[in-house]
Formats: C-alpha cells, structure tokens, sequence
C-alpha cells in the first residue's frame, strides 16, 4: 500500500540538497550523461552518482548504464503524480463534507 | 523492466455535525440531497446526476470541468453501485472514475454514522486502486509545477 507521507518526506530529502535540485533541474531540459551532470557542477563524478541514488530512490530520475555511460533522466511517471492525484482525491471528499455540513446546517424551511 | 502500475491507497476522514442522524442519513440517501453537496461544485458542471438508493441500485455522475482544473472542458465519469445499505448505520458502494475515456481509479467507499450527544459522526473511509497513467501529460506537468511550488514553500521556512 502505497504510504503517502513516507514518499513526501523522501523527495524533501531528496529535493533539499541545492546540487540535487541542480541535477534535477538540468534533467528538465532532456536527458544527460552522469559526467555531463557533474562538470557544471564541478563535482566528482563518484559525488554525482551518489546524488543520483537519492534521486532515484525516491523516483524522480531514472538511470541507466550502457558501456561505460550512465544516462540520467527524469522520470516521467514520478511518484509525485499519483501522489497528487491521490491528495485531490482527499480534496475533492474534503469540499464535499464541508459542504454537507453546510447544507445540514440551514434552516428546515429552506430546504 | 516493468513495474507496477496500480497504487492503492486509504484515506479516513472524519467529521462530527451537530445534526440528527436521520438527517445526515437523508442527505445521502435522497437524490435531490445528495446531488447539493456531493455532485454540485463551483468547479465543475454538473452533466448527469443519477441515483438508485438500494442495494445493488447505481450512481452514474457526469461532470464537465471547469477552467480552474487542470482538464478543463474534459468530462469525469463516475459510475458506483450500493452493495450495502443499513439504515441510519453504514453505506458501503464501490464506484469507478474516467477522464474522458481513460479510466482513473476504482474506489470502495464506506460510509458510517454514530449518534452522538451532539448530533452525528460520520466516518469515511476512501480505498482506492489508481492506474498509472492516469491524468496524461497535463496533469503531469501540473503535477511538477505543484511540486515544485510546494517544496518552495516548504523550504522557505
């Protein structure tokens, strides 16, 4: 069962180191190598893929080694979509009691 | 390598209304009742709002959503059957949910009512299969953009 809050508190971690929202950051703009990521950065590659486990733990990058490259990319299902869905959900059943409430609370001749 | 594409998920929420029982019971068993504060929402237009309170009786909702959501002009389909119904007591009713074609999500949906010195507690609890997939690229982008304004708000503290 999917736990909500563990996901959350994850991708704060994740997000919370300012060079892995970099990393992040460049990945928007389409795919890169792990050395690519790095030099910008002026970090050591072994430091990047460090970074990249975090990101990947929590499902926002993707990787993947071929020969001796590592491409990084972000992942476009992402935990966070459903995980948004999933809270419009409670939204959306939240606005609804509030309302019944609400409506339960008016007078008997106005109904 | 594949992975899997359903997420189940439970949410609980409770409230306590300082109204008869009978009352709140009404509110979800009539159809005019109900459609005030369950179907209509400034949100959305409300398209079709039917329902069979009895066992094994349907709810079919159609909404068109509005400009505020992130699919505007697109319509949400809710289509649930009543598989338990004890007066004053519980509802229970699975239901299914569609943007346009693509199916979202299939719920149970449990409803229970406890008098109380006060008036009533309801208790709602949300269970939930939601497909990968769901909500397209829209609500993808939407959902980074969200994402990224909320980590800046957390951050900021």
């Amino acid at each position: 069962m999917a736990d909500s809050r563990v996901s959350i508190d994850r991708l704060f971690h994740a997000l919370g180191d300012p060079t892995r929202r970099s990393m992040v950051e460049k990945l928007s703009a389409g795919p890169m190598s792990a050395s690519s990521l790095a030099a910008p950065l002026d970090i050591t590659l072994t430091a990047v893929v460090q970074h990249l486990k975090v990101l990947e733990e929590c499902g926002l990058v993707r990787t993947e080694k071929l020969g001796r490259v590592r491409t990084c990319s972000l992942d476009p299902a992402g935990l966070s979509i459903l995980d948004q869905w999933i809270k419009s959900c409670r939204s959306l059943w939240e606005e609804r009691f509030d309302r019944l409430g609400e409506m339960l609370a008016e007078p008997e001749d106005t109904k | 390598m594949p992975e899997p594409t359903v997420i189940h998920n439970t949410f609980v929420i409770e409230r306590s209304y300082p109204t008869l029982l009978e009352q709140v019971f009404a509110a979800f068993a009539n159809p005019a009742r109900k459609r005030r504060w369950y179907a209509e929402s400034e949100r959305h237009v409300v398209e079709q709002f039917e329902m069979d309170f009895q066992i094994g009786g349907y709810e079919r909702a159609r909404y068109r959503m509005g400009d505020t959501t992130p699919f505007p002009g697109v319509p949400l389909t809710n289509v649930g059957v009543f598989h338990d119904i004890v007066p004053g007591e519980r509802i229970v009713s699975s239901s299914t949910m569609s943007l346009g074609d693509k199916r979202v999500s299939v719920s149970l949906v449990t409803v229970e009512l406890l008098p109380t010195d006060t008036g009533t507690d309801l208790i709602f609890t949300h269970q939930a299969a939601f497909f990968e997939g769901s909500g397209g690229p829209q609500m993808r982008e939407q959902g980074w953009q969200h994402l990224f304004e909320r980590l800046a708000r957390e951050l900021a503290h």
